[in-house]
């Protein structure tokens, strides 16, 4: 009924690419409007935000809500420091979800999803996206397309539907579909998002950054990145936004705030990794882990991941790729327990029984009580059978 | 009467399904040609459901308990149709359980939903060595926590799996010992 894959493609940061053009290029200076007041019930803009209102209420129980307080202080921080007197009508909210998005709605529920959080390379670039936001936000964008006559019977539709209980992610997945922004209003956007950064005193070269980088996830899956994703497929000028969000940050400096960053994301970094391991997108990954590393350094959670992309991928001499990368996690104080199952496997796959006896003797001694113990007993066994 | 009122329900959120419905009664049930399974109480079948063209059983809807089956995949062929681009799940004669239930991981999180193993072990399935895994899904499109129970075995080489779910509050407790039993009757023929 639903293909909720295809939509959830359709949030904003996907429709920021849409951005590009000359036409804000000169960054011309720009007043952000008062805080807004809630709309009458009765009126279109008050429905939409009802809308919202449950849509807000469900996401604060969400079990794919990230509860670490520290993480949501902090981006409700960068929130803040970018919306300046709005502040207190912006509410973010991170997001488990293993894919590149964000979104805010007219009622000042915004989300960030993990996929996004595990992409950015320091608070800058999550700056500029969050920044992009609430761009949309000042300008009422979502307004304007819920005005615009084409889009009116659409929003009753999805009014109607969310009445019938359709799940919930879908209806705004939906929605945001249904009210995806023009073109001009995500230039608008960017052009916005970069005034609020570079006020805030981040540079704002790294928005930019940002999308040069997924474009470089996109062609390492080996094909043209115009025909590889949603994210692309529809919007051709992405380069093109790139280079407007350089010209736009020209002259300007900042801070990229790469430390603070890594700090609050590294408690989060095995979760978000293997989540990604879950997209099944081995070539992607291991691009985006490359850059991860060069960032980071070798530790053994990126190189536990790696050796997993490479493992999972079983392509041609990945299990060789497999072994090295796990071998070397497995010597590392941050790897999880799960490297010395997986080296196992990887060795036992390749007929090296001896060694992989060796690696899942150590996967039970780090953690006896594992789920799977029984099984990887029954492993060894065989293995010294043979 | 009731097994007709949820057949509509579901059919009402899923329209393609509809015309493939059927009820399985009791007694000896095949499924996919070449699985037999002994059933107690009624069944509603879809040959094709949301999840894809997968076997799938359900009580109270298929997208509360769901009793999916996956049957004799050949080796080189994914276990079930990778949605988007993404990684096909391809089953290989020779993969170790872990590996099996990598490809049920990846099935599971296909569209965001989080998977969790619980417990793997050795098990007997199909009346020959094979292996049952239990685990936890946060199922993304609406929250809900999911608890799921598989039985898989390598057979000649062909990877026959029957996978259950359901919410883990009350419907999962409710409809297990049934599922056991008929995963303990399931025969390849
Ligand atoms: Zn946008």
């Amino acid at each position: 009924m639903i293909d909720r894959r295809g939509l959830l493609s359709f949030g904003c940061a996907q429709c920021a690419v849409l951005a590009g053009g000359k036409a804000f290029a000169q960054a011309a200076e720009w007043l952000a409007p008062p805080r807004f007041q809630r709309p009458p019930l009765d009126t279109d803009e008050g429905g939409l935000w009802a809308f919202m209102d449950r849509e807000e209420k469900r996401l604060r129980r969400s079990p794919f809500r990230m509860g670490d307080k520290a993480l949501r202080d902090y981006l409700q921080g960068i929130a803040c420091r970018l919306g300046a007197d709005h502040c207190p009508d912006i509410r973010v909210y991170a997001l488990r979800t293993p894919w590149f998005n964000a979104s805010m709605a007219p009622n000042g529920m915004m989300q960030v999803w993990s996929g996004l959080m595990l992409r950015v390379d320091n608070e800058a670039q999550l700056a500029s996206v969050i920044g992009h936001e609430i761009g949309h936000y000042l300008q009422r964008h979502a307004v304007e397309r819920l005005r615009d006559a084409h889009s009116r019977s659409a929003f009753g539709m999805v009014l109607n539907i969310a009445l019938g209980g359709v799940g919930a992610l879908a209806q705004l997945a939906l929605l945001a579909g249904q009210f995806g922004f023009t073109r001009d209003q995500e230039r608008e956007a960017d052009r916005i998002g970069v005034i609020l950064m570079s006020k805030a005193g981040y540079d704002p070269h790294e928005a930019a950054r940002v999308w040069a980088n997924l474009r470089a996830e996109a062609m390492a899956s080996g094909e043209d990145p115009a025909k590889r994703s949603v994210l692309f497929a529809t919007h051709p000028d992405s380069g093109e936004r790139e280079k407007t969000l350089a010209e736009l940050a020209s002259g300007r400096t900042g801070e990229t705030g790469l430390e603070a960053w890594r700090t609050r994301i590294d408690p989060h970094l095995l979760m978000l990794l293997e989540d990604e391991l879950h997209r099944g997108q081995f070539a992607e990954t291991l691009v985006l882990l490359e850059r991860l590393i060069g960032r980071d350094g070798e530790n053994g959670r990126l190189l536990f991941a790696r050796g997993e992309a490479y493992r999972l991928r079983a392509g041609e001499g990945d299990v060789g790729q497999a072994i090295a990368n796990l071998e070397k996690a497995a010597t590392l104080a941050d790897a999880p327990a799960v490297v010395h199952r997986s080296l196992g496997l990887a060795l036992q796959g390749e007929g090296a029984g001896e060694r992989a006896v060796q690696a899942y003797r150590r996967y039970i001694e780090l953690s006896p009580e594992g789920p799977d113990v029984e099984m990887i007993k029954t492993y060894i066994q065989g293995l010294q059978r043979s | 009467m009731k097994i007709h009122r949820l057949v509509l329900a579901a059919c009402a959120s899923i329209l393609a399904a509809c015309s493939n419905v059927a009820v399985v009664e009791h007694g000896d049930a095949l499924v996919s040609d070449r699985l037999s399974v002994q059933i107690d109480q009624p069944w509603n079948r879809f040959e094709n459901s949301a999840a894809g063209p997968i076997p799938t059983w359900t009580r109270e809807g298929f997208t509360v308990d769901a009793l999916q089956f996956f049957v004799a995949v050949k080796d080189g062929k994914p276990i079930a149709p990778a949605r988007d681009k993404a990684k096909p799940m391809i089953f290989r004669d020779g993969m170790q359980a872990h590996e099996i239930v990598s490809l049920f991981e990846n099935f599971y999180t296909q569209d965001g939903s989080t998977f969790r193993l619980d417990r793997l072990a050795p098990d007997s399935f199909l009346d020959g060595d094979g292996f049952r895994f239990e685990f936890t899904r946060l199922r993304k499109r609406d929250d809900v926590r999911l608890s799921g129970v598989g039985w898989a075995a390598v057979s000649g080489g062909e990877l026959t799996a029957i996978v259950f779910t359901a919410p883990r509050i009350h419907f999962f407790g409710a409809e297990i010992g049934e599922v056991e039993r008929l995963a303990g009757s399931a025969r390849l023929r």
